[in-house]
Protein backbone atom coordinates (compact mmCIF):
# COMPACT_ATOMS: atom_id res chain seq x y z
CA UNK A 1 0.00 0.00 0.00
CA UNK A 2 3.00 2.24 0.08
CA UNK A 3 3.53 2.47 -3.67
CA UNK A 4 3.36 6.05 -4.80
CA UNK A 5 1.51 6.02 -8.06
CA UNK A 6 1.32 9.76 -8.50
CA UNK A 7 2.01 10.88 -12.04
CA UNK A 8 1.56 7.41 -13.47
CA UNK A 9 -1.44 8.01 -15.71
CA UNK A 10 -0.95 6.92 -19.31
CA UNK A 11 -2.52 8.88 -22.12
CA UNK A 12 -2.79 7.30 -25.53
CA UNK A 13 -4.33 8.14 -28.88
CA UNK A 14 -5.44 4.92 -30.55
CA UNK A 15 -7.09 6.78 -33.40
CA UNK A 16 -7.84 10.27 -34.56
CA UNK A 17 -11.07 10.36 -32.64
CA UNK A 18 -10.11 8.72 -29.38
CA UNK A 19 -8.20 9.42 -26.23
CA UNK A 20 -7.52 6.68 -23.71
CA UNK A 21 -6.36 7.37 -20.16
CA UNK A 22 -5.23 4.52 -17.91
CA UNK A 23 -4.35 4.62 -14.24
CA UNK A 24 -3.93 2.03 -11.48
CA UNK A 25 -5.17 2.45 -7.91
CA UNK A 26 -4.35 0.48 -4.79
CA UNK A 27 -7.99 0.02 -3.87
CA UNK A 28 -10.78 -2.50 -4.38
CA UNK A 29 -12.89 -2.13 -7.49
CA UNK A 30 -16.11 -1.35 -5.58
CA UNK A 31 -14.52 1.59 -3.82
CA UNK A 32 -12.99 2.96 -7.02
CA UNK A 33 -16.40 2.70 -8.67
CA UNK A 34 -17.98 4.64 -5.79
CA UNK A 35 -15.34 7.35 -5.95
CA UNK A 36 -16.03 7.73 -9.67
CA UNK A 37 -19.80 7.76 -9.45
CA UNK A 38 -20.90 9.24 -6.13
CA UNK A 39 -21.24 13.03 -6.02
CA UNK A 40 -19.91 13.28 -2.47
CA UNK A 41 -16.66 11.73 -3.69
CA UNK A 42 -16.40 13.29 -7.15
CA UNK A 43 -16.84 16.75 -5.67
CA UNK A 44 -13.67 16.14 -3.65
CA UNK A 45 -11.33 15.26 -6.50
CA UNK A 46 -13.01 16.59 -9.63
CA UNK A 47 -11.85 20.19 -9.54
CA UNK A 48 -8.28 21.39 -9.89
CA UNK A 49 -7.46 23.93 -7.16
CA UNK A 50 -7.94 26.85 -7.03
CA UNK A 51 -11.02 25.94 -9.06
CA UNK A 52 -13.94 24.62 -7.11
CA UNK A 53 -16.73 22.26 -7.92
CA UNK A 54 -19.88 24.19 -7.37
CA UNK A 55 -22.35 21.51 -8.33
CA UNK A 56 -22.07 17.80 -8.88
CA UNK A 57 -25.12 15.74 -9.66
CA UNK A 58 -25.13 12.12 -10.78
CA UNK A 59 -28.22 10.06 -11.54
CA UNK A 60 -26.52 6.71 -11.99
CA UNK A 61 -28.89 4.71 -14.17
CA UNK A 62 -29.31 4.18 -17.90
CA UNK A 63 -30.89 7.36 -19.24
CA UNK A 64 -29.93 9.27 -16.09
CA UNK A 65 -27.90 12.45 -16.40
CA UNK A 66 -24.88 13.91 -14.67
CA UNK A 67 -23.55 17.43 -14.46
CA UNK A 68 -20.50 19.06 -12.92
CA UNK A 69 -20.26 22.82 -12.59
CA UNK A 70 -16.87 24.38 -11.86
CA UNK A 71 -15.98 27.88 -10.79
CA UNK A 72 -12.55 29.21 -11.61
CA UNK A 73 -10.60 31.67 -9.50
CA UNK A 74 -11.93 34.65 -11.44
CA UNK A 75 -15.52 33.47 -10.98
CA UNK A 76 -16.01 31.98 -14.42
CA UNK A 77 -18.37 29.02 -14.43
CA UNK A 78 -18.13 26.10 -16.77
CA UNK A 79 -19.71 22.70 -16.85
CA UNK A 80 -19.69 19.17 -18.17
CA UNK A 81 -22.79 17.13 -18.57
CA UNK A 82 -24.02 13.96 -20.16
CA UNK A 83 -26.38 11.00 -20.11
CA UNK A 84 -25.61 7.46 -19.00
CA UNK A 85 -25.89 4.88 -21.77
CA UNK A 86 -24.70 1.89 -19.73
CA UNK A 87 -24.35 1.39 -16.00
CA UNK A 88 -22.81 -1.84 -14.79
CA UNK A 89 -21.48 -1.50 -11.22
CA UNK A 90 -18.71 -1.92 -10.33
CA UNK A 91 -17.20 -2.63 -13.74
CA UNK A 92 -18.18 0.04 -16.18
CA UNK A 93 -20.24 3.02 -17.18
CA UNK A 94 -20.73 4.51 -20.62
CA UNK A 95 -21.98 8.06 -20.93
CA UNK A 96 -22.18 10.93 -23.34
CA UNK A 97 -19.79 13.74 -22.52
CA UNK A 98 -20.38 17.32 -23.46
CA UNK A 99 -18.49 20.42 -22.51
CA UNK A 100 -20.73 23.43 -22.42
CA UNK A 101 -19.75 25.86 -25.14
CA UNK A 102 -18.15 23.26 -27.36
CA UNK A 103 -21.05 21.33 -28.93
CA UNK A 104 -18.76 20.01 -31.67
CA UNK A 105 -16.69 18.16 -29.14
CA UNK A 106 -19.36 15.81 -27.96
CA UNK A 107 -17.94 12.44 -27.07
CA UNK A 108 -18.88 9.07 -25.65
CA UNK A 109 -16.92 8.30 -22.53
CA UNK A 110 -16.37 4.75 -21.29
CA UNK A 111 -15.06 4.12 -17.80
CA UNK A 112 -13.91 0.57 -17.33
CA UNK A 113 -12.56 -0.95 -14.12
CA UNK A 114 -10.64 -4.15 -13.61
CA UNK A 115 -9.25 -5.47 -10.33
CA UNK A 116 -6.27 -7.82 -10.11
CA UNK A 117 -4.49 -8.68 -6.86
CA UNK A 118 -5.98 -5.71 -5.06
CA UNK A 119 -4.98 -3.23 -7.76
CA UNK A 120 -7.78 -1.65 -9.75
CA UNK A 121 -7.08 -0.36 -13.23
CA UNK A 122 -9.24 2.47 -14.50
CA UNK A 123 -9.46 2.99 -18.24
CA UNK A 124 -11.23 6.08 -19.49
CA UNK A 125 -11.89 6.16 -23.19
CA UNK A 126 -13.14 9.31 -24.86
CA UNK A 127 -14.42 8.73 -28.38
CA UNK A 128 -15.23 11.92 -30.22
CA UNK A 129 -17.93 12.19 -32.79
CA UNK A 130 -16.49 12.21 -36.27
CA UNK A 131 -16.52 15.22 -38.49
CA UNK A 132 -19.31 13.96 -40.69
CA UNK A 133 -21.52 14.10 -37.63
CA UNK A 134 -22.20 10.40 -37.55
CA UNK A 135 -24.71 9.64 -34.87
CA UNK A 136 -22.66 7.98 -32.19
CA UNK A 137 -25.76 7.09 -30.23
CA UNK A 138 -26.98 4.67 -32.86
CA UNK A 139 -23.47 3.46 -33.51
CA UNK A 140 -22.98 2.76 -29.86
CA UNK A 141 -26.49 1.82 -28.85
CA UNK A 142 -25.71 -0.34 -25.87
CA UNK A 143 -23.12 -2.37 -27.67
CA UNK A 144 -19.52 -2.67 -26.83
CA UNK A 145 -18.34 -4.25 -30.05
CA UNK A 146 -17.16 -1.08 -31.74
CA UNK A 147 -14.83 -0.27 -28.93
CA UNK A 148 -13.68 -3.84 -28.39
CA UNK A 149 -12.75 -4.09 -32.02
CA UNK A 150 -10.48 -1.08 -31.89
CA UNK A 151 -6.94 -1.58 -32.90
CA UNK A 152 -4.16 -2.11 -30.46
CA UNK A 153 -3.28 1.02 -28.62
CA UNK A 154 -0.37 2.92 -30.05
CA UNK A 155 2.77 3.60 -28.14
CA UNK A 156 2.16 5.67 -25.08
CA UNK A 157 3.23 9.25 -25.30
CA UNK A 158 4.42 8.93 -21.76
CA UNK A 159 6.80 6.18 -22.75
CA UNK A 160 8.58 8.47 -25.13
CA UNK A 161 11.89 9.46 -23.73
CA UNK A 162 13.84 12.47 -24.87
CA UNK A 163 10.87 13.69 -26.78
CA UNK A 164 12.03 17.26 -26.82
CA UNK A 165 15.53 18.54 -26.81
CA UNK A 166 16.23 22.18 -27.18
CA UNK B 1 13.47 20.43 -31.42
CA UNK B 2 11.18 17.42 -31.65
CA UNK B 3 12.71 14.37 -33.22
CA UNK B 4 11.24 13.49 -36.58
CA UNK B 5 10.71 9.92 -35.41
CA UNK B 6 8.05 11.17 -33.02
CA UNK B 7 6.13 12.94 -35.71
CA UNK B 8 3.71 10.07 -36.37
CA UNK B 9 2.50 9.87 -32.80
CA UNK B 10 2.20 13.61 -32.47
CA UNK B 11 0.36 13.71 -35.75
CA UNK B 12 -2.07 11.00 -34.65
CA UNK B 13 -2.63 12.89 -31.43
CA UNK B 14 -3.24 16.04 -33.44
CA UNK B 15 -6.36 14.56 -34.92
CA UNK B 16 -7.86 13.78 -31.56
CA UNK B 17 -6.74 17.03 -30.05
CA UNK B 18 -8.26 18.95 -32.87
CA UNK B 19 -11.61 17.83 -31.57
CA UNK B 20 -10.72 17.75 -27.95
CA UNK B 21 -11.54 20.70 -25.84
CA UNK B 22 -9.74 21.71 -22.75
CA UNK B 23 -10.84 20.39 -19.43
CA UNK B 24 -12.81 23.16 -17.85
CA UNK B 25 -12.08 26.83 -18.00
CA UNK B 26 -9.42 26.79 -20.65
CA UNK B 27 -6.84 25.72 -18.12
CA UNK B 28 -5.06 23.79 -20.79
CA UNK B 29 -6.65 25.59 -23.70
CA UNK B 30 -4.27 26.01 -26.55
CA UNK B 31 -3.17 29.44 -27.61
CA UNK B 32 -4.86 30.70 -30.73
CA UNK B 33 -1.49 31.18 -32.39
CA UNK B 34 -0.94 27.46 -32.39
CA UNK B 35 -4.34 26.43 -33.60
CA UNK B 36 -3.27 26.51 -37.23
CA UNK B 37 -0.75 23.77 -36.62
CA UNK B 38 -3.48 21.71 -34.96
CA UNK B 39 -5.76 22.28 -37.90
CA UNK B 40 -3.06 21.49 -40.42
CA UNK B 41 -2.28 18.23 -38.71
CA UNK B 42 -5.88 17.17 -38.17
CA UNK B 43 -6.23 16.37 -41.87
CA UNK B 44 -5.17 12.81 -42.70
CA UNK B 45 -3.86 13.60 -46.20
CA UNK B 46 -1.57 16.25 -44.80
CA UNK B 47 -0.24 13.85 -42.22
CA UNK B 48 0.62 11.45 -45.03
CA UNK B 49 2.60 14.20 -46.70
CA UNK B 50 4.43 14.91 -43.46
CA UNK B 51 5.20 11.20 -43.16
CA UNK B 52 6.69 11.15 -46.65
CA UNK B 53 8.83 14.20 -45.87
CA UNK B 54 10.16 12.54 -42.74
CA UNK B 55 12.68 10.65 -44.83
CA UNK B 56 14.06 13.89 -46.23
CA UNK B 57 13.60 16.81 -48.56
CA UNK B 58 11.56 16.06 -51.66
CA UNK B 59 10.20 17.69 -54.80
CA UNK B 60 6.43 17.81 -55.31
CA UNK B 61 6.63 15.12 -57.98
CA UNK B 62 8.43 12.76 -55.62
CA UNK B 63 5.83 13.35 -52.91
CA UNK B 64 3.02 12.62 -55.37
CA UNK B 65 4.85 9.41 -56.35
CA UNK B 66 4.61 8.16 -52.78
CA UNK B 67 0.91 8.88 -52.32
CA UNK B 68 -2.42 8.18 -53.92
CA UNK B 69 -3.17 11.86 -54.35
CA UNK B 70 -3.12 14.04 -57.42
CA UNK B 71 -0.47 16.71 -57.86
CA UNK B 72 -2.98 19.56 -57.42
CA UNK B 73 -4.17 17.99 -54.15
CA UNK B 74 -0.64 17.60 -52.89
CA UNK B 75 0.21 21.17 -53.87
CA UNK B 76 -2.85 22.44 -52.06
CA UNK B 77 -1.90 20.59 -48.88
CA UNK B 78 1.72 21.72 -49.16
CA UNK B 79 0.49 25.29 -49.31
CA UNK B 80 -1.43 24.83 -46.05
CA UNK B 81 1.55 23.13 -44.40
CA UNK B 82 3.86 25.92 -45.58
CA UNK B 83 1.54 28.60 -44.27
CA UNK B 84 1.72 27.20 -40.74
CA UNK B 85 5.46 26.60 -41.07
CA UNK B 86 5.39 22.80 -40.82
CA UNK B 87 7.22 22.55 -44.15
CA UNK B 88 9.73 24.83 -45.84
CA UNK B 89 10.12 25.23 -49.56
CA UNK B 90 13.17 26.18 -51.59
CA UNK B 91 13.78 26.38 -55.31
CA UNK B 92 16.53 24.40 -56.98
CA UNK B 93 16.56 25.06 -60.69
CA UNK B 94 13.03 24.37 -61.83
CA UNK B 95 12.26 22.16 -58.87
CA UNK B 96 10.58 23.25 -55.71
CA UNK B 97 11.89 21.19 -52.82
CA UNK B 98 9.96 20.71 -49.57
CA UNK B 99 11.33 19.73 -46.21
CA UNK B 100 9.87 19.21 -42.76
CA UNK B 101 10.17 21.76 -39.97
CA UNK B 102 9.56 19.47 -36.98
CA UNK B 103 10.33 22.27 -34.51
CA UNK B 104 6.95 23.72 -35.40
CA UNK B 105 5.33 20.76 -33.67
CA UNK B 106 6.59 22.12 -30.39
CA UNK B 107 3.30 23.87 -29.51
CA UNK B 108 1.49 20.57 -29.97
CA UNK B 109 3.98 18.80 -27.77
CA UNK B 110 3.68 21.48 -25.10
CA UNK B 111 -0.08 21.28 -25.20
CA UNK B 112 0.03 17.52 -24.83
CA UNK B 113 2.35 17.84 -21.86
CA UNK B 114 -0.14 20.14 -20.14
CA UNK B 115 -3.02 17.82 -20.93
CA UNK B 116 -1.10 14.93 -19.48
CA UNK B 117 -0.28 16.97 -16.37
CA UNK B 118 -3.91 17.89 -15.87
CA UNK B 119 -5.04 14.26 -16.00
CA UNK B 120 -2.31 13.17 -13.66
CA UNK B 121 -3.23 15.84 -11.13
CA UNK B 122 -6.86 14.81 -11.31
CA UNK B 123 -6.25 11.09 -10.91
CA UNK B 124 -3.70 11.72 -8.17
CA UNK B 125 -6.39 13.55 -6.20
CA UNK B 126 -8.69 10.60 -6.75
CA UNK B 127 -5.91 8.29 -5.56
CA UNK B 128 -5.43 10.37 -2.41
CA UNK B 129 -9.14 10.20 -1.65
CA UNK B 130 -9.14 6.42 -2.14
CA UNK B 131 -6.27 6.04 0.30
CA UNK B 132 -8.01 8.31 2.78
CA UNK B 133 -11.28 6.38 2.55
CA UNK B 134 -9.49 3.07 3.02
CA UNK B 135 -7.64 4.34 6.07
CA UNK B 136 -10.93 5.54 7.52
CA UNK B 137 -12.43 2.13 6.77
CA UNK B 138 -9.57 0.37 8.55
CA UNK B 139 -9.93 2.64 11.57
CA UNK B 140 -13.67 2.05 11.82
CA UNK B 141 -13.09 -1.69 11.50
CA UNK B 142 -10.85 -1.71 14.56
Amino acid sequence: MTINRHGSARIEFPSELEIVITREFDAPIALVFDVLTKPEHVSKWGATPPDQMKECSIDLRVGGTYQSVFVTEDGTECSFRGTYLEVEPPIRTVETWLFEGWPDAEAVETMQLDETDGVTTLTIRLAFRDKAGRDHMTRFDGKQDDFDAMDEILRSLLDQKGMVSE
Amino acid sequence: MIGADLLPILAAAGGALHMLISEYGGRVARASTTSDVFNAIAEADRREILDVLMTGEKAVGAIVGHLSMSQPQVSKHLRVLSEVGLVRCRAEGRLRLYRLEPARLRPLHDWLAKYEQMWNARLDRMDDLLQELQQQGERSDN
